[in-house]
C-alpha cells in the first residue's frame, strides 16, 4: 500500500507549523524498509489533494485551535469524520474542503487514498509569526511522529495480512 | 432590543472573519460590521535578516498567492540594490506570474465565486460548490480546472524552482533561464489556457449573462459603490501585473493620478478603525471621509475591475475584445458594480494566458541573460505588483550589508478593506427588511465580500500586544455589548 506522510501547516507561523516538525522528525526516524513519501505543505483543498494522487493511504500531520488546556493533546481521526471544511484550519477563499476535492479528484479518475487519517495536534496561537514552537506544542513532536510511525506499521501489517491471508 | 445575527465563520473565506449585523426593532439593518483577526507581526519577524530572503519568506505569509509576495519582494530587492535585471530576466518573471494567474483566476471562479451564480444565490449551501458546479454543467469542467491547476503549477516549477512557492527569483533578475524544450512545453500549455480561459468565459456568458434575474442583480443598486480605482499600467496605460506605473481612475472614470511604486506613501495612507486591527488604506490626497463612497470619499477599490476600470483597456487582442464587450454590456466606463469583478477576473484570466503565450514565444525568452549582479550599496526599496486581489506593496529599509531594519507591507486585500465593509453593510441593509431573513439573503450579504476574493490570512500588520482572539459585538451607536471568540 503506497503511503503518503504530508505536514500541513505554515512553518513561519509559530505553533501552526508543527505538522512540518513532526515530518522533519519522522524523516530522521523512518525505517529504511519502509518506503513512504514524504512531504512538507502549505496548502489545503484541491492543492493538498493533487498532491496525494497516486497514493493508497494518506496521513495528514496538521494543526487545530483548542482551548488552553487542551494545548499539546492530539487527535487521531479519519478525514471522513472530520466536519466538512477541511483538515483542521487549513481552508481557503480559492479552494474547497479537502473532502470535496478528493471526491472532485475521485470524478475526475485520479487515484486518491482510500483511507486518509489526520493527526492533529492542539494548540492555542497561529496568529504571530516566528519559527520556534511553544513548549507544550513542542513536546508534541516526538509522540506524534511515534503515532504516525505504529499508523504506517499497523498498515504494513495490515497490508501484508491482505496479501497473505494464510500465512 | 436589539437583535444580531452572525455568520461565523464565513464560508469559503481565507482566515476567518466574521460579519455581526445589527438590527433594530423592526428588524431592519442598524449597523454591520466585517472583523478580521489578521496575522500579525511579520514587519517584525523579517527585521535583521538578509534582503536576499525576502522573497523566500514573504511567499509563506499566506498560501494562496505565494507567488505574488515572491515578485513583489524580489522587485522590492531590485530596487534595494538599485540594480535593473535584464530583458529576459523580466520576462521570465512574468511568465511564471502569468501562470499563476490563470491558476488563482480559475480556482477563485470555480471553486469560490462561481458556484453563487453557477447554482444560484438562493441554492443549498452544500450544493454551493465547485461540486454543484460540475454535477450542474458537466463532469469535464472539473477535469478542465484540475488540468488548468496542473499547467500553472508545472511553469511555476520549470521557473520558480518549485510548486507554489518559487524560490527562483533574486535581487537582479532570476537564478536560472529555460532551455528550447521547456520554451515549447510552457507555449503548448500556455495556448491551452486560451482556449480554457475562452470557454470559461463562454461558461459566464451562458450561465449568468443569459440569465436576466442574475444580470439584474449585477447591475442592481444592492452590490454597487462609486469609488476610486487602482491598478497597474504599462506604457500604453494597459492592464498589467507584474510591472508599471500605478494609476488611479475617480470615480467618474478619469484619471486622478498615476505614479511610480517608489512615491506610493505620497499617494496612500491609512485609517485606523476602534472595532478591528486591520487598517483601511485610502487615497491621502482625497481624504478619509468615512466609509461612504464617491468623489470626495478617498476609499479606493484594488480588484479586478478596477485594474479594468483604471487602464485604458487590456495588451492583448482577444482579452480586449472581452474588455470592449463587457464596458458595452454593462453601461459603460467606469462599472461600479461589485459583483462585475467576477465577470472582470475571467477578461483577467484570458489575457494572463495570453501574455503567457507572448512572453513564452519571444525570441529572448530562452536567453541565459537572465541576472544582472548587484554592485551598488543597498538601501531603500519598493517593489509593487498586482496580486489577483490587489495591489500588493512591498517596502523594505535596509542597512548597508542589506540587512532589513524596517518593512511595510500593503497587501492586495487590505486595498479592499474599507469597500469589503461597506458593501457587506449596504447588501445587509437592502436585502434584510422586517425581520425577514433566510439562508439565502445571507449568503448574498456573503457574496458582497467574495466577490473582492478578499484574503485576510496574509493582512498583515505590526502591532504590540497579543492577537485579537476575541470580538467585540457593538450595537448600532458603535457600544460593545459583549465580547465573543473568534474561532470555531
Amino acid at each position: 500500500m503506497k503511503t503518503i506522510i504530508v505536514g500541513l501547516g505554515n512553518p513561519i507561523l509559530g505553533d501552526d507549523g508543527v505538522g512540518w516538525k513532526v515530518v522533519e522528525e519522522l524523516t530522521r526516524q523512518m525505517p529504511t524498509d519502509l518506503s513512504v513519501g514524504l512531504e512538507c505543505l502549505s496548502v489545503g483543498g484541491i492543492g493538498l489533494m493533487e498532491h496525494l494522487i497516486g497514493y493508497d493511504r494518506a496521513i495528514i500531520i496538521d494543526a487545530f485551535i483548542a482551548d488552553k488546556e487542551d494545548l499539546g493533546s492530539i487527535l487521531i481521526q479519519k478525514l471522513d469524520n472530520l466536519p466538512n471544511y477541511s483538515a483542521f484550519h487549513i481552508s481557503s477563499a480559492h479552494d474547497t474542503s479537502l473532502q470535496n476535492a478528493i471526491e472532485l479528484g475521485k470524478r475526475m479518475g485520479a487515484q486518491l487514498p482510500v483511507d486518509v487519517t489526520v493527526i492533529g495536534i492542539a494548540i492555542q496561537r497561529i496568529s504571530e509569526f516566528g519559527e520556534n514552537l511553544s513548549p507544550p506544542v513542542a513536546e508534541c513532536v516526538p509522540q506524534a511522529a511515534h503515532i504516525a510511525l505504529n499508523l504506517l506499521k499497523e498498515n504494513v501489517t495490515n497490508s501484508r495480512e491482505e496479501s497473505h491471508p494464510h500465512g | 432590543m436589539t437583535q444580531r445575527i452572525s455568520i461565523d465563520p464565513v464560508t469559503r473565506l481565507e482566515g476567518h472573519g466574521k460579519i455581526e449585523i445589527f438590527l433594530d426593532d423592526q428588524g431592519n439593518v442598524a449597523n454591520s460590521y466585517f472583523q478580521i483577526p489578521e496575522l500579525r507581526g511579520f514587519e517584525r519577524f523579517v527585521v535583521g535578516r538578509p534582503i536576499e530572503e525576502m522573497p523566500l519568506l514573504t511567499n509563506r505569509i499566506c498560501g494562496v498567492c505565494p507567488e505574488a509576495h515572491h515578485m513583489a519582494a524580489a522587485k522590492a530587492a531590485d530596487a534595494v540594490y538599485h540594480v535593473d535585471p535584464p530583458r529576459t530576466g523580466k520576462m521570465l518573471r512574468e511568465l511564471l506570474y502569468s501562470a499563476f494567474y490563470c491558476t488563482d483566476h480559475t480556482t477563485h471562479f470555480y471553486a469560490l465565486g462561481g458556484p453563487d451564480f453557477v447554482m444560484g444565490p438562493d441554492a443549498p449551501v452544500a450544493e454551493r460548490n465547485i461540486l454543484g458546479v460540475i454535477h450542474k454543467v458537466g463532469l469535464e469542467i472539473g477535469g478542465k480546472v484540475i488540468q488548468m491547476r496542473k499547467y500553472g503549477h508545472n511553469v511555476v516549477e520549470m521557473i520558480g524552482g518549485r510548486k507554489v512557492h518559487p524560490c527562483t527569483s533574486i535581487p537582479g533578475g532570476i537564478t536560472k533561464g529555460i532551455t528550447e524544450e521547456q520554451r515549447k512545453e510552457i507555449e503548448e500549455m500556455g495556448r491551452w489556457a486560451i482556449e480554457f480561459a475562452q470557454f470559461s468565459l463562454k461558461l459566464f456568458n451562458d450561465i449568468v449573462l443569459s440569465n436576466k434575474s442574475y444580470v439584474d442583480l449585477i447591475l442592481g443598486d444592492v452590490y454597487t459603490h462609486r469609488t476610486y480605482y487602482m491598478g497597474l499600467v504599462d506604457g500604453n496605460n494597459k492592464v498589467n501585473f507584474y510591472d508599471g506605473k500605478v494609476r488611479v481612475a475617480d470615480p467618474n472614470g478619469k484619471e486622478f493620478v498615476k505614479y511610480e511604486p517608489k512615491d506610493y506613501a505620497q499617494h496612500v495612507a491609512e485609517h485606523v478603525e476602534p472595532w478591528t486591527y486591520l487598517k483601511f488604506p485610502y487615497l491621502k490626497n482625497v481624504g478619509w471621509k468615512g466609509f461612504v463612497d464617491g468623489i470626495d470619499s478617498g476609499i479606493y477599490m484594488a480588484t479586478p475591475l478596477s485594474r479594468l476600470n483604471a487602464a485604458d483597456g487590456m495588451a492583448t487582442p482577444l482579452a480586449q475584445e472581452q474588455y470592449d464587450k463587457f464596458y458595452a454590456t454593462l453601461g459603460g466606463k467606469p462599472v461600479h458594480q461589485r459583483l462585475a469583478i467576477h465577470w472582470a477576473r475571467l477578461i483577467e484570466l484570458l489575457y494572463a494566458a495570453e501574455r503567457w503565450v507572448e512572453l513564452v514565444t519571444d525570441p529572448e525568452i530562452t536567453s541565459p541573460n537572465v541576472h544582472t549582479k548587484p554592485t551598488q550599496k543597498p538601501t531603500e526599496g519598493i517593489g509593487i505588483v498586482e496580486a489577483p486581489r490587489g495591489t500588493l506593496t512591498h517596502h523594505y529599509w535596509t542597512d548597508e550589508l542589506g540587512r532589513v531594519t524596517k518593512a511595510n507591507l500593503i497587501v492586495g486585500t487590505t486595498n479592499n478593506y474599507a469597500p469589503i465593509q461597506m458593501s457587506t453593510k449596504k447588501a445587509a441593509e437592502s436585502l434584510i427588511k422586517d425581520g425577514n431573513v433566510n439562508e439565502g439573503l445571507l449568503n448574498m450579504v456573503e457574496m458582497a465580500f467574495r466577490a473582492y476574493d478578499p484574503c485576510f490570512g496574509c493582512a498583515t500588520h505590526s502591532l504590540p500586544g497579543q492577537m485579537p482572539l476575541e470580538i467585540t459585538i457593538r450595537d448600532a451607536d458603535g457600544n460593545p455589548l459583549e465580547v465573543l471568540k473568534q474561532f470555531c
